[in-house]
Order: C-alpha cells, then sequence, then structure tokens
C-alpha cells in the first residue's frame, strides 16, 4: 500500500513538472537563442547554442542605451516602493487609530481607488501633467504611482494593523515613548511582512508598467524599460537576436526578486487576495 | 474613546495627509477634475476647439461602430480568458494540492509568467509565432502550421491574444485556489469519504461549494482585469487586422493620443469605469450568495 502511494506521488511530480517545463518553454526559447549567432537563429530556433556567443547582449546593451534605461528603472520602481510603502503605512496607521465616526470613512475614500482602472484617468493625468510642465520628469513619475497605489496599501495595511492589540501601544506611552517613536519603533517592525508583501508587489507593478510611462515620458533618455523595449521593437522590428537579448535582461531581476522572496509573493498576494 | 486616542487625535490625523495629498493627485483630481468634466466637452487638441457639449458624447457613444466592436471584442476577449484562465488554474491548484514533490519549483513554473511585464510576455509570444513556429513548420514539413498567419485574420488574431492572456493569468489564479484548497478542512472531505462520496463528486458536491469564496475573488479579479486588458493586444496586434482586436482601453487611448478627442475619449473611460464597477458588483453580489458555511 505505502509503496504505490510512493510511486504515484513521483509519477505525479514528474507529470506536473513535465507541464511546468512545456509551460515555460516559450521563456527557455527565448533564453537559449539569446546566445546564437543571428544565422543560427534564423536556422535553427529549437536547437542548442552551436556557437555560444554574447555579442547579442554587448550590441544590444550597446544600441538601446541599455544601462542608463535600467537605471532610470530602477530609480522610478526604487522611489515609488520606499515612497508608496512610508505614505501607505502612515495613512493606514492613522485610519486605523482614528476612533471618531470618520474613520471609516477615510478608509472608504482610500479603498474605492483600487476599483478605478487607470485608463479611465490616462487622459485627464496626461493633460493636467502636460499643463503644470511636470511630464518627463521621473520623480512626478514616483510620485503618480505612489498615490495611485497607496489606495491598495492603505487596504492592506489596515487590516492588519487591526489584529495587532492595543496594550502594546498603551504601555509603550506609560513608559514614556512618544508617538512618532511607537508607531515607528514598535508597530513598524511587527508589520514587516506586510511591509515585504506591500513592496514586493509596487514593485512588479512599476517595473512592469508600461502606459504610465509611455505617456508621461517623451524624452529618450529618461524612458523606463518597457517603454525603451517597445520602442526598439517599433523601430526595429527585425533585429529579433537584439530583441530577445534585451528581454532576457529584463526579465533576470524579476526573477531574482522572485527567488528573494518567493514566500512573501505567494503568501502575500493570496493573503490580499483572500481578504478581499 | 481611549485616553491615547484622545491625547494623539491631531497626529493621526497629520499622518493621512501625505497619502491625501499624493491619492489626491494621481487618482482623485485626475478622476473628478479631469475625466468627468472632459466628458461633457467638445474638445479637440489639434483644432483647439473647446465647446460645452452636453451629454452630446454619450449620445454618439451608442451610433460609434469603432466603440462597438472594441467593447464586443472585449467581451470576448475576456469570457474566454476568464473561462480558459480560470478552469486551467482550477486543475493544476488540485494537482498541486496533491501529495506530490518539488511543489515549490512547479508552482514557480507555472507562475513566472504571471510576474513578468505583460509587454514583455507578449513580445516573448510574437517571437515564438513569427519566428519559431515558421521555421518548425518548415523544418518538419507540417504545411498546415506554416499556412496559418497567427496575426493576419481577425479569428487568428483574438485566439492568440487569448491564449497569451490565459498564459499569462494562470499563475496568479492558481495560487489563489492552491490557497483556498488548503483551507478546506481535511475531516469534511474524509466525512465525505466514508459517505461514499469519491472522484469527480467529491470535487462538485464537496470542494467546489466550499471553494465559493475563493472563486468569487478569482473571477472579481479576472473580469475586472480582462476589461483592462491593454498591453498584450497592444504590443501583439497593435488593434489590428482592420481594428478588430482593439479592446476598450486602447480605443480610448486612440480617440485622445491618436485622434486627439480628449472630450469624447473621456466619455468613454467614463462608460469602462461604470461597466467595471457594475460587473464587479453584480459578479461579487451574485457569487457570495452562492457562499456556503460550515
Amino acid at each position: 500500500m505505502g509503496e504505490t502511494k510512493e510511486k504515484g506521488n513521483i509519477a505525479a511530480t514528474l507529470v506536473m513538472l513535465v507541464l511546468g517545463f512545456i509551460f515555460v518553454l516559450p521563456i527557455l526559447l527565448l533564453v537559449m537563442n539569446s546566445f546564437k549567432p543571428y544565422s543560427d537563429m534564423i536556422s535553427n530556433f529549437l536547437a542548442f547554442p552551436k556557437h555560444f556567443t554574447l555579442d547579442n547582449y554587448k550590441e544590444a546593451v550597446a544600441r538601446m542605451d541599455f544601462v542608463k534605461v535600467f537605471l532610470n528603472s530602477a530609480y522610478v520602481t526604487g522611489g515609488t516602493v520606499i515612497v508608496g510603502l512610508i505614505v501607505s503605512f502612515f495613512a493606514a496607521y492613522g485610519i486605523a487609530h482614528i476612533e471618531s465616526k470618520d474613520g471609516p470613512l477615510w478608509y472608504m475614500l482610500f479603498t474605492l481607488g483600487q476599483i478605478v482602472p487607470f485608463h479611465t484617468i490616462m487622459i485627464a493625468l496626461q493633460v493636467m501633467t502636460t499643463k503644470f510642465h511636470m511630464n518627463n520628469k521621473l520623480t512626478v513619475l514616483i510620485g503618480l504611482y505612489a498615490g495611485f497605489h497607496c489606495a491598495f496599501g492603505i487596504f492592506t495595511y489596515v487590516g492588519f494593523l487591526k489584529s495587532v492589540p492595543r496594550d502594546l501601544e498603551e504601555a509603550a506611552c506609560i513608559d514614556g515613548c512618544g508617538a512618532f517613536r511607537t508607531m515607528m519603533q514598535i508597530i513598524f517592525p511587527l508589520v514587516k511582512p506586510t511591509s515585504i508583501t506591500i513592496g514586493v508587489l509596487f514593485f512588479l507593478w512599476t517595473w512592469n508598467d508600461f502606459l504610465m510611462p509611455s505617456l508621461m515620458i517623451g524624452e529618450t533618455s529618461k524612458r523606463t524599460l518597457t517603454v525603451m523595449i517597445y520602442m526598439f521593437r517599433s523601430n526595429a522590428s527585425s533585429d529579433w537576436n537584439l530583441l530577445i537579448a534585451a528581454l532576457t535582461l529584463s526579465i533576470i531581476p524579476i526573477v531574482i526578486l522572485y527567488i528573494l522572496a518567493q514566500k512573501y509573493i505567494t503568501s502575500g498576494i493570496t493573503a490580499g487576495a483572500v481578504k478581499m | 474613546m481611549s485616553i491615547l486616542f484622545q491625547k494623539r487625535r491631531k497626529f493621526y490625523y497629520a499622518l493621512i495627509i501625505p497619502a491625501l495629498i499624493l491619492y489626491a493627485g494621481a487618482l482623485l483630481i485626475p478622476l473628478f477634475g479631469g475625466t468627468i468634466p472632459y466628458s461633457f466637452l467638445n474638445w479637440n487638441l489639434m483644432s483647439g476647439k473647446k465647446s460645452m457639449a452636453g451629454f452630446e458624447n454619450y449620445v454618439k457613444l451608442f451610433s460609434d461602430e469603432g466603440f462597438r466592436i472594441s467593447f464586443l471584442f472585449n467581451l470576448k476577449l475576456g469570457v474566454f480568458t476568464i473561462i480558459g484562465s480560470n478552469l486551467v488554474s482550477f486543475v493544476l491548484a488540485y494537482f498541486l494540492n496533491k501529495n506530490i514533490r518539488a511543489k515549490g519549483l512547479s508552482r514557480a513554473l507555472f507562475f513566472i509568467p504571471n510576474i513578468i511585464s505583460a509587454v514583455l510576455v507578449a513580445f516573448i509570444w510574437t517571437f515564438i509565432f513569427s519566428q519559431i513556429l515558421p521555421n518548425l513548420a518548415e523544418t518538419m514539413h507540417w504545411d498546415w502550421l506554416g499556412s496559418i498567419s497567427w496575426f493576419g485574420s481577425p479569428g487568428t488574431a483574438t485566439f492568440t491574444i487569448i491564449l497569451v492572456s490565459v498564459w499569462q493569468q494562470i499563475g496568479f489564479l492558481m495560487m489563489i485556489y492552491t490557497a483556498g484548497l488548503q483551507t478546506i478542512p481535511m475531516d469534511l472531505i474524509e466525512a465525505g469519504k466514508i459517505d461514499g462520496c469519491t472522484g469527480f463528486r467529491l470535487i462538485k458536491d464537496i470542494q467546489l461549494p466550499l471553494l465559493m469564496p475563493t472563486i468569487t475573488i478569482n473571477l472579481f479579479v479576472s473580469i475586472s482585469g480582462a476589461f483592462k486588458a491593454f498591453d498584450v493586444p497592444n504590443a501583439m496586434t497593435a488593434g489590428g487586422p482592420y481594428g478588430t482586436t482593439t479592446p476598450v482601453a486602447m480605443d480610448i487611448y486612440k480617440e485622445a493620443f491618436v485622434k486627439y478627442n480628449m472630450g469624447y475619449g473621456a466619455a468613454k473611460s467614463v462608460i469602462l469605469f461604470l461597466v467595471v464597477a457594475a460587473v464587479t458588483l453584480i459578479q461579487l453580489n451574485f457569487t457570495r450568495k452562492r457562499e456556503v458555511s460550515y
């Protein structure tokens, strides 16, 4: 009995793993082909690289101004994660502690932002930022992302802050700990898992976004990664060898993030969704 | 009301201010001070004309052939993507929840497409459809495969977009279904088995009803996601051939940033917002009623 169960498990495991590899095959083929010379790519996409080369990467990095673009994306994403987390945590902490009637009202105001699709405000945002000469500024982009995403951040933080016992803060108060210090040194460390979860989601949403930077940023030197790749594809559509090298380079940070924060991504995404 | 709140009331209110400023600037002001008022204007950025239009834009929408086509395409994309991704992800979650090894790796493989930018995903698949498949057809002498023009006809272009959307969403939905399956108490399943309920009936009569909260969430996520479709069609077909694969969000984009009809585009945006809100509310209401408690 035990033996058949063991065998069944191994067979099922193998089936799932094979299916999984077939599922990500498009990505694997992409990475594999990025190391082939253009001529090998054309003659056989499915073969392993016969002449291993990094030329695609070298040329792609040079022609796309990749380092600059990568840094732009990193600046906007990093800024959004930090600013977004701080304003979300502050507001959620305030809202969770407001005991009068308007506490739930503030909560509603921010929560409702989650159902507004970005596409319904893109025209207005574009018109307004152009009018106030705020386009082509990466810092403005950070503010917009933080403002747009804080709806989710506040929603999630409030949910967790409600489960933190108040005795803790009262005890800290009796010990002479001020309001700001109580918040930062006692409560903030307690919600660290939530912060990591929200931070990872902010990272993914910002790093992967295309529409906002493509509307706000016109200057070539300030493009973000997704916009640059999109423009490169539109302008030089036949240079597939360069494009797939650039695609591979753009996917790497995301995969590294996933490996590092896998626990938080999966638990966070499910916890966030289940609470909704 | 606690003493602590009375003492620190001002501090708590002050904490909301930074988020409120950013939230207002990024969302409240553009929505209520931009999109909604613009939608009542006759405003073209090219000609520079700007005049009150009342409900003219909204009336015009009803007879707009392009908007109708994009709305129907969006509906088609939504329905097929929702059905396809939810079915596959449930089956995967079901088997990944069984007693198998290397669960982490299997889950990771299915999940990774979900965390890559939709623009990049669209290009990866464009590469497959436009380069790898024709090449494969040639080497294997599969003429039927080589003769398919993946982006050439409305039918095939819609199919490729649905396929890629499903591929990208499976991982996320699978995670939520896995979490949902884990919340079902083992003793309920054991009790069902003792009463002679096995196999497919166990899934249908015990696991699925208990999973209703999870299904609510997943339908909520996939329906609102369907109406936000933009990146994949934009990067794969750019709305073609002949505008047959233009989702509503892209139609709005083209109205405003290609034809420069800001007022009319804003009216379309308001409709999109109302549709997303209405669909979400109806759907939440519908599935919440079917949730069971134990």
